[in-house]
């Protein structure tokens, strides 16, 4: 059983050529309560070679590779390892079948050395852990495909990039024939993504196979050798072989009509200043998480904050929305001092504030649509909750949100429509009309069709003459959208561009730290 | 006040650290693998009123230690059952465990009440050592269960901090998702641990019945010692060696009122003695809380949170 | 090896409703059964102890007055601990803020008795003693809302505090609780006007309907108004709370001490109710744990805590009564009410999980290379 994963590392000496099927899905269904996320999908990967599933959020990418690596089970459906039918009952079973997961969201403990990290669940690992032969065999694992990790370090302490290396390691020393990279690219700067598929074309040399997920076009059609399309759980279209993927056509695909997420850009003048940011620093537990950030945004502008997750932008914005005060500097809202006085007293200034975790900071789960309304506004000593249903009512009807009406639980409606009403509410202005909108990663996890309304809406309010600041690590929607570009690194703003003309490759080198001038 | 009655404190507090030291043992190895389990203070009158009758119908402090060793297991389990395999809320199942075992023991030891045992737990005698001036007696004069916690303590940390089972253990509490996605069992190893807490703190309530108490008093024979073990973990910073140092404190101060009245030492009320090991506790408890999170002091970051694969 | 079984979690997206009733009941009646088995074992017998728990409890005129007269601090330690965990704050010291809040009402009723009348003294004890309650909660408050210090550890061992600090009121010489000129320790009679007289030949006090409306008037405060609704934010999502400018540490220190002077209130009921003095037997009886399984049985409800009040001192009433009527030690009561509580909490994974039983496939054992 063990050695049917020993016959992929001698694969390569005669893959070359001929097109070995190392891993085989046939029929597979998987159904989630109220979902079929799999329906007869046929899918497999040969022996060193980049095979990319390609769709969009909830198209069933993600379980179908929880079901290659033995996460979740299929409820129909066969997976043929080399030829063999096999059962993968867990991602243990799957690991001694050769194939682990490289998850979105990393499976690492934060406290462990990266050492530790890599050798936990190990199968042949000894009672007795001897750390200097452990750190040794980590290293000479990751130096065979040119992984430079330190085994000491914490993993706590590394950027995203260099833990995404780690749990690529961990997968390649516990003998991964077969690596399924979920989203690889969605946390990683263009620097960080050319590092990456250099890494995955030294692993395909050595006649290792790559399940590529993906929902982003342009670098799939670049990795990948195979693409497979899925689209609400269905194979919608091969394409075999490279360089015959057209993005257009792959955009079809995946989403199964033709979309505009083109660019939007202000075409109205640009009004007064709203938001003023002056020096503002901000340091907390003796760390710089915030260094004399100076910019304003004015009426009817979009600015868009650049940058990779943990660089100081959800700090910027829970300190221009009054959540945090900062250490020095001073911020203004609508040409009012707002430092200091909280988020209330900013609210009151005209500030609305989308924040990146929808559900849990934006809105309450266990709530109503229409108790959650009432979370930015005033309240009465007694809560007057038959005063508000009539809003809620034309709230529900004017962002076309998807509830059974005002009484709906937050936490049962979708991605789309909790986003829906967290815009609704704070466009529509609680205390005072909205000046000031503050958003971060308003589309995150959404599927195409909510992006677009979303996108929609951000633009109606730019029109409208609202100042909007969009803090987003996806750099495409900021490079779509925005009308000036900033770029957060390491809490101080690097490289600011003007968004007509900004250049994806100085944007993508500022966030990653290598541009030293920039007119910030 | 002259040197001997330090020694004897000194030694008292190193015998009473021993129930400390067992059931903060089992509280941080429950811990350790992310379930909090509150019930040690029931678990604890348990195990006490069951290694009472097993002693005293055998006649043998061993079937004692035993029995009540298992009980506190079998409390425990009641625990996993609950927290584990029914991602009961924890903070809840583990006071209804100290309400129900408080009413067990006092049910099963209503025919015991104000019984003295017959047998009782001996101190181990180490010939000439012990008649090292203050090390001596305070070192060589306990009985085997105090040399077996302080061996369990040091064996935990090695257990935790360098074996393969040890890392499993620290990577569940901290992280149970990641666990899982290697293939390991979370529920089995939660499960698992968490019995073996409460055998550990069975053998802490045995001990306190047959080497210290050696009568049934109802909830009076742990009075809170429990509460003071769940403090303690957090106090060590869920470090075995770091619990030792503070169950030997705790256990300073819990013999406190005892050896000033034997000696006759009344210018302090007695009901104000008997509040300084609550009134330590609490402060110790306070002096180590930081604002903001309670990761900074090394709690297992899942501690209490039940895991629940993310099955959509 | 792998077990062939396992059990899979399904989050319930909508809870029925019959789950709600059915899940206490079920739980409430497996106690009894586990109950029924452990009497067997120990040799006594199960169909008079339940039957005799059963009629002092509940079904006869003097075991259903008696059981109201007792709900009465029930429900008051009930309402603390469930005010205190509907927003996740563990106040488990209920026991010791009621220690204090007999404290402070005998040390009101002394104090005041000779010179007020008595619809000005029955109110001040009752403040008083809730006020005292409150103050004994001061401090766990602060410091969970400034350091977050575990409520659950700092109130519990307040509680031994407080017990300590009974015993020493009772036992010292001298002392202002302690009936001058008696031979026994025992606390000093609250001046009539501190006192109220029972509700015709029964046990029951008119505080009784005052706690029960208390208790429909927080029902109210919690869905209705705003400080209800804060406390419903920071309960779910702190996070969200602080994002919409709500106070987490202001409503923290609010509502535990709103909590601790609930768990003092009961002790006033006692002193102007049936006890007239500080007790130290108050030590043993344990209302203030049994507060905590009231609450957690009525899902922290403040009105459904009126009704696991009642049925708790039905137990323990009914349960107190045994000692005279049979040989069983009275702790089958509190026993039930711990094994209650514990089938109740494995009733709620039924309630918020559908449970599946799971067939898992044994490990690549079908592979046949």
């Amino acid at each position: 059983m063990t050695s049917s994963t020993h016959e992929g590392a001698q694969g390569p000496h005669h893959a070359s050529g001929a097109a070995l099927v190392a891993l085989e899905a046939i029929g597979i269904v998987k159904r989630f309560p109220g979902v079929l996320a799999n329906d007869d999908v046929n899918f497999d990967i040969r022996v060193g070679e980049v095979h990319t599933l390609l769709g969009e959020n909830g198209a069933g990418k993600s379980t179908l590779a929880s079901m290659l690596c033995g996460l979740y089970q299929p409820d129909a459906g066969r997976i043929l390892r080399n030829g063999v039918p096999i059962q993968l009952s867990s991602p243990r079973a799957g690991l001694q079948h050769g194939i682990a997961m490289v998850h979105q969201h990393f499976r690492l403990v934060d406290r462990f050395s990266v050492a530790e990290n890599v050798v936990l669940g190990s199968r042949d690992l000894s009672f007795k852990l001897n750390r200097a032969e452990l750190n040794d065999a980590v290293a000479a694992v990751a130096d065979t495909y040119g992984l430079p990790v330190d085994p000491t370090a914490t993993v706590g302490d590394l950027s995203v990039g260099q833990r995404q290396r780690v749990e690529i390691v961990k997968a390649l020393y516990q003998g991964a024939e077969i690596l399924l990279l979920d989203e690889p690219t969605a946390v990683l700067v263009p620097a960080e993504v050319e590092k990456l598929f250099e890494n995955v074309h030294a692993m395909t040399k050595t006649g290792k196979s790559v399940v590529f997920i993906s929902h982003k076009l342009g670098e799939v059609a670049r990795i990948s050798d195979r693409v497979t399309v899925l689209r609400n759980g269905r194979v919608t279209g091969h394409v075999s072989s490279k360089g015959q993927a057209d993005a257009k056509e792959l955009a079809r695909l995946m989403v199964g009509r033709d979309i505009d997420l083109a660019a939007q850009r202000a075409s109205h003048p640009i009004g007064h200043e709203v938001l003023q940011i002056r020096d503002v620093s901000l340091v907390a537990s003796g760390v710089n998480v915030l260094s004399n950030i100076s910019f304003n945004v004015h009426e009817g502008e979009m600015v868009g904050i650049a940058g990779v997750a943990g660089n100081g932008q959800r700090e910027l914005a829970d300190v221009i929305a009054g959540l945090l005060s900062p250490t020095s500097g001073t911020i203004s809202i609508g040409g009012a001092m707002s430092t200091d006085r909280g988020p209330i007293a900013s609210r009151e200034l005209g500030l609305a504030y989308v924040p990146e975790d929808r559900l849990g900071v934006g809105l309450v789960p266990s709530m109503s649509i229409l108790d959650n309304l009432l979370l930015t506004r005033d309240r009465s000593v007694v809560v007057d909750r038959a005063n508000v249903r009539p809003e809620a009512n034309r709230l529900i009807d004017e962002f076309e949100i998807k509830a059974n009406g005002p009484e709906h639980l937050a936490r049962k409606l979708s991605g789309g429509n909790a986003q829906k009403v967290l815009l609704a509410r704070e466009l529509s202005g609680g205390r005072t009309a909205t000046k000031l909108l503050v958003v971060c990663s308003p589309t995150r996890g959404l599927d195409v069709g909510a992006i677009e309304t979303v996108r929609r809406l951000l633009d109606d309010a730019r029109s409208a003459g609202q100042a909007i600041l969009l803090i987003s690590e996806d750099l495409d929607e900021i490079m779509s959208l925005a009308d000036r570009v900033l770029v957060i690194y390491r809490g101080a703003i690097v490289h600011e561009t003007p968004g007509a003309t900004a250049l994806l490759e100085q944007v993508g080198a500022a966030m990653a730290g290598l541009s030293q001038a920039g007119g910030a | 006040m002259n040197q001997n009655i330090w020694v004897l404190m000194t030694g008292d507090s190193v015998a009473l650290a021993t129930t400390l030291i067992l059931a903060a043992l089992g509280a941080l190895f429950t811990e350790r693998t992310g379930v909090l389990n509150l019930g040690v203070e029931g678990v604890l009158l348990t195990a006490a009123i069951s290694s009472f009758i097993a002693a005293d119908s055998s006649g043998s402090v061993w079937v004692g230690l035993i029995v009540g060793s298992l009980a506190g297991a079998l409390l425990a389990g009641i625990h996993a059952i609950l927290a584990v395999v029914l991602r009961a809320n924890q903070i809840v199942s583990g006071l209804a465990l100290v309400i129900f075992g408080t009413g067990l023991a006092n049910y099963l030891g209503k025919p015991y009440e104000g019984k003295t045992i017959s047998v009782k737990l001996t101190d181990m005698t180490f010939g000439p050592l012990t008649d090292i001036p203050l090390l001596g007696p305070i070192l060589f004069e306990q009985d085997i269960i105090t040399y077996v916690a302080l061996a369990a303590a040091v064996f935990s940390s090695l257990y935790l901090f360098r074996t393969r089972p040890g890392l499993e253990v620290r990577a569940t509490g901290d992280d149970p998702a990641t666990v899982d996605a290697q293939g390991l069992m979370v529920s089995t190893i939660r499960i698992r641990y968490t019995l073996f807490g409460g055998l550990l703190m069975g053998l802490g309530g045995s001990w306190l019945m047959l080497a210290e108490s050696a009568a049934w008093h109802q909830a009076a024979t742990t009075n809170g010692v429990g509460w003071i073990a769940l403090a303690l973990v957090v106090f060590a910073s869920w470090r075995p060696i770091r619990l030792v140092l503070g169950a030997v404190l705790f256990g300073f101060t819990l013999q406190l009122p005892y050896t000033l009245q034997a000696e006759n030492i009344t210018f302090i009320p007695q009901a104000f003695l008997q509040m300084v090991p609550y009134v330590a506790t609490l402060i110790s408890l306070i002096a180590l809380s930081r604002p903001g999170s309670t990761n900074a002091l090394g709690a297992p970051k899942s501690l209490g949170v039940p895991f629940v694969r993310d099955e959509r | 090896m792998r077990a062939p079984f396992r059990l899979q979690f399904e989050q319930r997206t909508e809870t029925p409703r019959r789950l709600g009733v059915l899940v206490p009941l079920i739980s409430v009646l497996a106690a009894l059964f586990a109950g029924a088995l452990f009497l067997l074992a120990t040799g006594h017998s199960v169909g008079d102890t339940y039957s005799n728990m059963l009629s002092d409890g509940f079904f006869s005129s003097t075991g259903i007055t008696d059981t109201l007269g007792l709900s009465t601090v029930l429900i008051c330690t009930g309402i603390a601990a469930a005010f205190a965990f509907q927003m996740n704050l563990y106040n488990i010291g209920g026991e010791g803020q009621l220690y204090v809040g007999m404290i402070g009402a005998t040390w009101f009723g002394l104090f005041f008795g000779e010179n007020l009348p008595s619809f000005i003294m029955i109110p001040l004890v009752l403040i008083g003693g809730a006020l005292c309650g409150a103050a004994w909660i001061a401090i766990p408050a602060w410091v969970r809302a400034r350091l977050g210090t575990s409520e659950i550890v700092t109130t519990l061992l307040l509680t031994y505090v407080a017990a300590s600090l009974v015993n020493h009121f009772i036992y010292r010489s001298g002392s202002y609780f302690r009936a001058p000129n008696s031979m026994f320790p025992q606390g000093r009679q609250v001046p009539d006007s501190a006192m109220l007289s029972p509700i015709g030949d029964t046990k029951m006090y008119p505080t009784f309907f005052v706690i029960v409306l208390l208790s429909l008037a927080l029902h109210w405060v919690v869905r209705r108004t705003e400080f209800g609704y804060r406390i419903q934010v920071i309960s779910d999502s702190p996070r969200a709370a602080c994002y919409a400018g709500i106070s987490a540490r202001r409503t923290t220190v609010q509502v535990m001490l709103i909590s601790g002077g609930l768990a003092g209130l009961g002790g006033a009921t006692l002193i102007v109710g049936s006890f007239q003095r500080l007790d130290p037997g108050i030590v043993t009886l344990g209302y203030g744990y049994a507060g905590i399984v009231i609450a957690a049985l009525a899902r922290n409800n403040m009105a459904a805590v009126v009704v696991s009040g009642i049925l708790f001192a039905g137990l323990r009433s009914g349960g107190d009564k045994l000692q005279i009527s049979t040989d069983t030690p009275i702790h089958i009561g509190v026993m039930l009410q711990g094994a209650i509580l514990l089938f109740a909490l494995g009733g709620e994974a039924f309630r918020r999980y559908k449970i599946r039983i799971v067939r898992t496939p044994a490990v690549g054992s079908e592979v046949t290379a």
